[in-house]
């Protein structure tokens, strides 16, 4: 009856503690851009993202120069894709982190 | 002896030489305004998505009684009044006709409203009540494709000349949008005459010359009716070399001409407008960094009504501002 009480808290934990992951409908990545005052070239990030399968919001903060990819949980965007992808805007790429949502 | 006295010789010269073009250059690219300053006259506009507000405002175009504003994140053209007033709208988000992707600067010809559609790359074409007309261009870098145009201008003829963004270029289009010529490597930056560095718009003078604003570059370029390269200016050599004085830019982002043949730039980081002769000759400028009346949060785009009236966009106030010349009421 022990053994199976703390099997069934183990589970549950286990469950607890992944949750927020379970629940999280899809991924966010935020990435540190320079020089994203300009909206020509803003609008260019954001184009060239949602060209990108599974991408499904862009939201870009001018003023701290950080772009938000809103993206379902299956895309998964590597540094060197994003890096090209964002020098190819005529930026300066400075870091990726992703977060679920 | 008269081998020492040779390099003192040459130093000497050296130094009146290096001394003399300090001074004319000095002259050349600290410039004097030639003309009083514009006069602030009333502003309108907030963020928001409702009728004369603003998400990113990004071009402008006037006629004697109406200004249209391209509203890029609402995907929208707003109509006001010159008093600011809103009249209409049209245009929403998307890639099909009357539907937009991010407009940008915005030219009036034949009492036609031409849009630079710049996520959908191609220019759009309105009637000024807001009826969907036409497209030209579709994405590519081919001739007579286009990735993210900035700007239009349009000849009597009805040829179009596309600011081409991404690709680097000017391109000279028919009304039916086939390939005419291009300046400009495709798709390559270039810092001397004749090579753009993110291009972002474009206006062509009376008589046919073409004047390009040349966003990164921190210039104007100007080429000839027959497709010359005349001259350039901004800063030192007009190469690339941004700043803060009189003449300087930090990055062009649209340029048009006044009733008087006038060339007015938007000066976008130095938060201000520069007003030219068509030779370069430094005129005025008005604006500074801020959120009051009378200030910028980034200039990007400027037009010039037949009154002399100057309207210009306030991107990171989300708001339009009105100008007059000092010697008008």
């Amino acid at each position: 009856m022990k053994k199976m009480f703390f099997k069934m808290m183990g589970v549950l934990g286990i469950w607890v503690l992944l949750s927020p992951f379970a629940m999280a409908a899809g991924v966010q990545y935020q990435v540190r851009v320079d020089g994203l005052a300009c909206p020509y070239c803003a609008y260019g990030i954001e184009k060239q993202f949602k060209q990108i399968y599974g991408v499904e919001k862009i939201d870009i903060d001018l003023e701290k120069g950080i772009v938000f990819v809103d993206a379902a949980d299956d895309v998964e965007l590597s540094e060197d894709r994003v890096k090209t992808l964002i020098n190819d805007s005529g930026f300066t790429y400075r870091s990726i982190t992703r977060e679920p949502r | 002896m008269r081998q020492r006295k040779r390099p003192l010789k040459f130093l000497a010269l050296a130094t009146v030489v290096g001394l003399v073009a300090l001074l004319a250059g000095y002259g050349a690219w600290f410039p004097s305004a030639q003309e009083p300053a514009y006069v602030f006259v009333d502003a309108w506009g907030e963020p928001g998505t409702g009728p004369g507000q603003f998400r990113d405002p990004t071009g402008i175009a006037v006629t004697d009684n109406e200004v249209f504003v391209s509203d890029a994140r609402n995907a929208r053209i707003q109509v006001f009044d010159h008093d600011g007033r809103f009249l209409r709208q049209f245009g929403a988000p998307g890639e099909g006709l009357g539907q937009l992707g991010r407009p940008m600067n915005l030219t009036i010809s034949n009492d036609e409203l031409y849009v630079a559609d710049y996520w959908n790359d191609r220019i759009q074409v309105f009637s000024l009540e807001g009826k969907p007309l036409r497209t030209i261009g579709r994405s590519g870098q081919g001739p007579g494709e286009l990735n993210a145009p900035g700007g239009v201008a349009v000849a009597t003829n009805g040829d179009l000349y596309v600011v081409d963004f991404y690709n680097q270029r000017i391109q000279h289009l028919d009304p039916e949008g086939r390939f005419i010529e291009q300046w400009g490597t495709t798709g390559e930056v270039g810092i001397w005459a004749g090579e753009f560095n993110y291009p972002t718009d474009v206006a062509l003078a009376t008589d046919g010359t073409l004047y390009v604003a040349d966003g990164y570059n921190d210039r104007v370029q100007v080429i000839s009716a027959q497709g010359k390269f005349l001259h350039k200016w901004g800063g030192p050599f007009a190469m690339n070399i941004f700043g803060p004085f009189k003449g300087w830019f930090a990055t062009t982002t649209s340029i048009a001409f006044g009733p008087q043949g006038s060339v007015f730039v938007s000066d976008f980081y130095n938060h201000r407008v520069q007003k030219f002769a068509p030779d370069g000759t430094f005129l005025s400028a008005f604006g500074e960094e801020g959120t009051g009346p009378g200030q910028f949060n980034y200039a990007i785009a400027a037009a010039v009504a037949p009154d002399g009236s100057v309207f210009v966009v306030d991107f990171g106030n989300h708001r339009i501002q009105k100008w007059r010349p000092h010697d008008s009421e």
